[in-house]
C-alpha cells in the first residue's frame, strides 16, 4: 500500500506543480495575480474533449493544439488588458493590486462564456484509462501521461531557466526588473513570453485532467487555489520552489490523509499552509529579507 | 345625434388608452410562470438538467394549444425566470419579486434542497402555491405544509433503510461506506448504519471525505484489504468521478458499488464507458417502466431536444412538478386557494406514475434504485416497480 500511496502523491504533486509553474511565470514576471489561471485549466479540458469528441482528435494532439490556442489567448490579454498599464510606471505600480479586479472579470467572463456556448452539463470521455501495473503499483494511462508531461515541462522549465540565456533573462525581471532592463533585458518581451507560457501551460494541466475529471464550466475555481497554496507556500515568483512545492502538497494530502482521516484534508493543507505563512513568509524555500 | 367630446376627456382617455390596451393583452396573453436558477455559482452544473425539462414541458404545453386553466380555456405559457447565482438569499428576493412586482401567474421550483428551504416562508406569506422538485433531505418534513410539495421520494431516511434492505436481500455480507461531509450524503449514512447492522452487514470501513477530495487511494486501498462485498460511496458528481477513476486504478472487485449522485449524470457513462456497467445509486424513475406510460415518450422528447438522455432525477422531478401543476390547475384554474387545495389533495399521473401528496411529502412513489445497465438505466430495487433484476459488478 505505501508504494501505491507514494505514487498517488508523485501524481497530485505533479499535477500542482504543473499548474501552479504556470500562475508562478505569470506573477514572477508581471507581478499579475492571475485569479483566471483556473479557468485556463477549464479551456483546455473543454479543448481536448470537444476535439475527441466531435473531432475524434486524441488528447495527446490536444496538447499541442491547447498550447497554441491558450498561449494565443495570453498574447491577446497581454496586448488589450495589460501592455498599455505595464509600459506606464505609475499605472504599472497599480496594477498588482488592479490585476485581482481585471482576472477576477477575466474568470466570471469565461466560466460563463463557457456555459453560455456549451452549457453548464458536466462532460466526460474515455481516453487512456487501462490500467498498468508496475512494482506493485497500478496505474491508469491517464495517470502516467499526466506523470510525463508534468515532468518533461516541469524540467524542462528548470533546465531553460539554469542553461538558457532567454532563461536567465526571465529570473533577471524576476529578480528585478528594472535591473534587468539596465543590462538589456527586453523586459517587454520577457513579459509577454511568460504570460503566453503561463497560460499555455495551465491549458496543458486542463487537457490532462480533462480524462479523469468531470469537464464543467466552473471547474477551474479550485484549481486557482491550489496554484495560489502552491505558489505561496514556495515564495512567489520562484519558479524552482514552486514546482518543490506541489510535490509536497501531493505528499501533505496523500500522506496526511492516511495518517490521519480524509476530513482533515483541508485542515491539513490550510493549516501547513497557514503556519508557513507565519513562520516563513517568504516560502518554504525563499531567502529570508532583512529590512535595513 | 352628435357627441361632443371636451379636451380634458379627450387627453384623459388617450392617456388611459394604453392602459386599458396593455390590459386587455394581459388577459389573453401568455400565462406567465417565475421561477429563479442557479444559472452561475456553485450549483450551476446542475441548471441545465432542470431548466431543459422545464422547456421541454412548455415546448409541449405550447404545442397542444397552451395551459388548461379550467373552463375550457387555455393560454400559452411563458417563464419570467431570473439568476439566483446559487445564493439561496438571492432567490427569497427573487421569489419576492416574482410574486409582488412581476406578478406571475404561476411558480416553478429552484435548484437545491438549501434554496427549497429558503423560499418557503416566502411562498407561505405570500399563499402561493408552487410545487418543488430537486430538493431531498430530512428537513422537507420540517417545512410547514401548506404552499410547498416534494414529490422526491429520495427522502435520506427511508434511503438509508431501503438500501440496507436491498444490500440484504443481495446477499452482501460486509461493506465499506465513505461518505461525503455534506449533508444528504450524511444524512442518509445517518439511518443506513443501524440499517446495515440490523440486517447482519458488517462494516469493514467508514471513512467521512471533504468535498473538494482529490484522491481517493487511501480510502480504497484501505477497504480492498479487507475485500467488502459493497463499496457505498455516498458521493457528489466530483468524488464519484474520482471514485470510479480509483476504483478502477486499484481493482475494486466488490460485486455491490453504489455511488450516490453522478451516475445518472450522461457523461458519467461517457467518462467511464463499461466500466460504469453495474453501478448502484440512487433514483426512482426509469424510462424502461412500462407501469408508467408517460415516462418513455418523455425520454424520448428529451434525447429529440437535446441530443442527450435526461438525468434521471432532477429532470425527472423538474418535468414532474410541472407536471402536477398542469393537472391542478386545469381542474383548479388560477385561484391560488382552489390550486392550494387541489395539488394538496388530488392524485397526479405524472412520467413517475401517480404522485399524491400527505402534508409536504410524495407518499406514493417509493424509494427505489437504479442500476446502470449495458448503457441503460434501470430500476432494480424495490421488488413493485423495478425493471430488471439486480446484476452484480463484475469489473470496471
Amino acid at each position: 500500500m505505501f508504494q501505491q500511496l507514494l505514487f498517488a502523491a508523485v501524481v497530485s504533486g505533479a499535477l500542482y506543480a504543473l499548474v501552479a509553474l504556470g500562475l508562478n511565470l505569470v506573477y514572477g514576471s508581471l507581478r499579475l495575480l492571475n485569479i483566471a489561471h483556473g479557468d485556463l485549466v477549464m479551456i483546455g479540458a473543454y479543448t481536448a474533449f470537444w476535439s475527441f469528441t466531435l473531432l475524434g482528435i486524441s488528447p495527446v494532439v490536444s496538447l499541442a493544439t491547447t498550447t497554441v490556442l491558450c498561449a494565443a489567448f495570453g498574447f491577446l490579454v497581454y496586448v488589450v488588458l495589460l501592455k498599455r498599464q505595464l509600459g506606464s510606471p505609475a499605472l504599472a505600480q497599480r496594477l498588482e493590486a488592479n490585476s485581482l479586479i481585471i482576472f477576477y472579470g477575466l474568470s466570471v467572463i469565461l466560466q460563463n462564456g463557457a456555459s453560455l456556448a456549451f452549457s453548464a452539463t458536466s462532460r466526460g470521455y474515455q481516453f487512456l484509462d487501462g490500467v498498468h501495473m508496475f512494482g506493485g503499483v497500478s496505474a491508469t494511462g491517464s495517470m502516467l501521461l499526466l506523470l510525463g508531461v508534468a515532468a518533461a515541462i516541469t524540467l524542462g522549465a528548470l533546465a531553460f531557466l539554469r542553461f538558457h540565456v532567454a532563461g536567465w533573462s526571465l529570473l533577471a525581471v524576476i529578480e528585478r526588473k528594472d535591473a534587468a532592463a539596465v543590462v538589456g533585458v527586453n523586459v517587454e518581451r520577457v513579459q509577454m513570453i511568460s504570460i503566453c507560457a503561463g497560460f499555455a501551460i495551465a491549458g496543458i494541466a486542463g487537457v490532462l485532467v480533462s480524462m479523469t475529471q468531470q469537464i464543467t464550466p466552473f471547474m477551474g475555481f479550485p484549481f486557482t487555489i491550489a496554484a495560489f497554496v502552491v505558489v505561496i507556500m514556495g515564495g512567489l515568483g520562484n519558479i524552482a520552489a514552486g514546482i518543490a512545492a506541489g510535490f509536497v502538497l501531493g505528499f501533505i494530502e496523500t500522506f496526511g490523509v492516511a495518517l490521519t482521516s480524509a476530513t482533515y484534508r483541508s485542515i491539513l493543507i490550510y493549516g501547513i499552509f497557514v503556519g508557513v505563512l507565519l513562520l516563513r513568509p517568504q516560502g518554504l524555500f525563499g531567502k529570508a529579507v532583512q529590512a535595513r | 345625434m352628435t357627441f361632443t367630446i371636451s379636451r380634458r376627456t379627450f387627453l384623459a382617455a388617450a392617456a388611459l388608452a394604453p392602459v386599458t390596451t396593455r390590459l386587455a393583452m394581459a388577459a389573453d396573453g401568455p400565462l406567465r410562470i417565475g421561477y429563479s436558477m442557479c444559472l452561475t455559482g456553485l450549483f450551476a452544473q446542475a441548471a441545465p438538467s432542470q431548466v431543459n425539462a422545464y422547456e421541454l414541458w412548455k415546448d409541449q404545453v405550447n404545442a397542444a394549444g397552451g395551459l388548461d386553466i379550467g373552463g375550457g380555456q387555455r393560454r400559452p405559457v411563458e417563464f419570467v425566470s431570473y439568476d439566483d447565482q446559487s445564493n439561496p438569499a438571492n432567490a427569497v428576493r427573487i421569489y419576492e419579486k416574482l410574486i409582488t412586482q412581476d406578478k406571475v401567474d404561476l411558480l416553478a421550483a429552484p435548484w437545491s434542497t438549501p434554496i427549497h428551504l429558503a423560499i418557503a416562508p416566502v411562498l407561505a406569506k405570500h399563499k402561493f402555491p408552487m410545487v418543488g422538485n430537486t430538493a431531498a433531505s430530512v428537513k422537507l418534513r420540517e417545512v410547514k405544509p401548506g404552499y410547498i410539495w416534494f414529490p422526491t421520494a429520495v427522502i435520506p431516511d427511508k434511503v438509508g433503510e431501503e438500501l440496507a434492505a436491498f444490500m440484504a436481500k443481495q446477499n452482501v455480507k460486509t461493506a465499506a461506506v465513505f461518505a461525503n461531509v455534506l449533508p444528504l450524503a450524511q444524512e442518509i449514512k445517518t439511518t443506513l448504519l443501524p440499517a446495515l447492522e440490523k440486517n447482519g452487514i458488517k462494516l469493514v470501513a467508514n471513512e467521512d471525505f471533504p468535498p473538494d477530495i482529490k484522491d481517493m487511494t487511501t480510502l480504497i486501498s484501505g477497504a480492498n484489504q479487507s475485500s467488502p462485498d459493497a463499496f457505498i460511496v455516498l458521493s457528489y458528481p466530483s468524488d464519484t468521478f474520482l471514485f470510479a477513476t480509483q476504483a478502477k486504478q486499484l481493482n475494486v472487485k466488490a460485486p455491490f458499488v453504489l455511488s450516490l449522485i453522478g451516475p445518472t449524470i450522461q457523461a458519467y457513462q461517457q467518462a467511464f464507458g463499461t466500466g460504469a456497467n453495474n453501478i448502484v445509486t440512487v433514483g426512482h424513475w426509469s424510462p424502461n417502466q412500462s407501469k408508467w406510460p408517460k415516462a418513455k415518450p418523455f425520454f424520448d422528447a428529451y434525447l429529440a431536444k437535446y441530443k442527450e438522455a435526461p438525468d434521471a432525477l432532477d429532470s425527472v422531478l423538474s418535468f414532474m412538478s410541472l407536471e402536477i401543476l398542469q393537472q391542478a390547475v386545469a381542474t383548479a384554474g388560477l385561484d391560488k386557494e382552489k390550486l392550494r387545495e387541489t395539488i394538496a389533495s388530488a392524485t397526479f399521473d405524472t412520467i413517475n406514475g401517480p404522485v399524491k401528496f400527505d402534508g409536504v411529502q410524495n407518499t406514493t412513489t417509493p424509494t427505489s434504485f437504479l442500476q446502470i445497465q449495458d448503457g441503460s438505466l434501470e430500476l432494480v430495487w424495490p421488488e413493485q416497480i423495478k425493471t430488471k433484476d439486480f446484476r452484480p459488478k463484475t469489473g470496471w
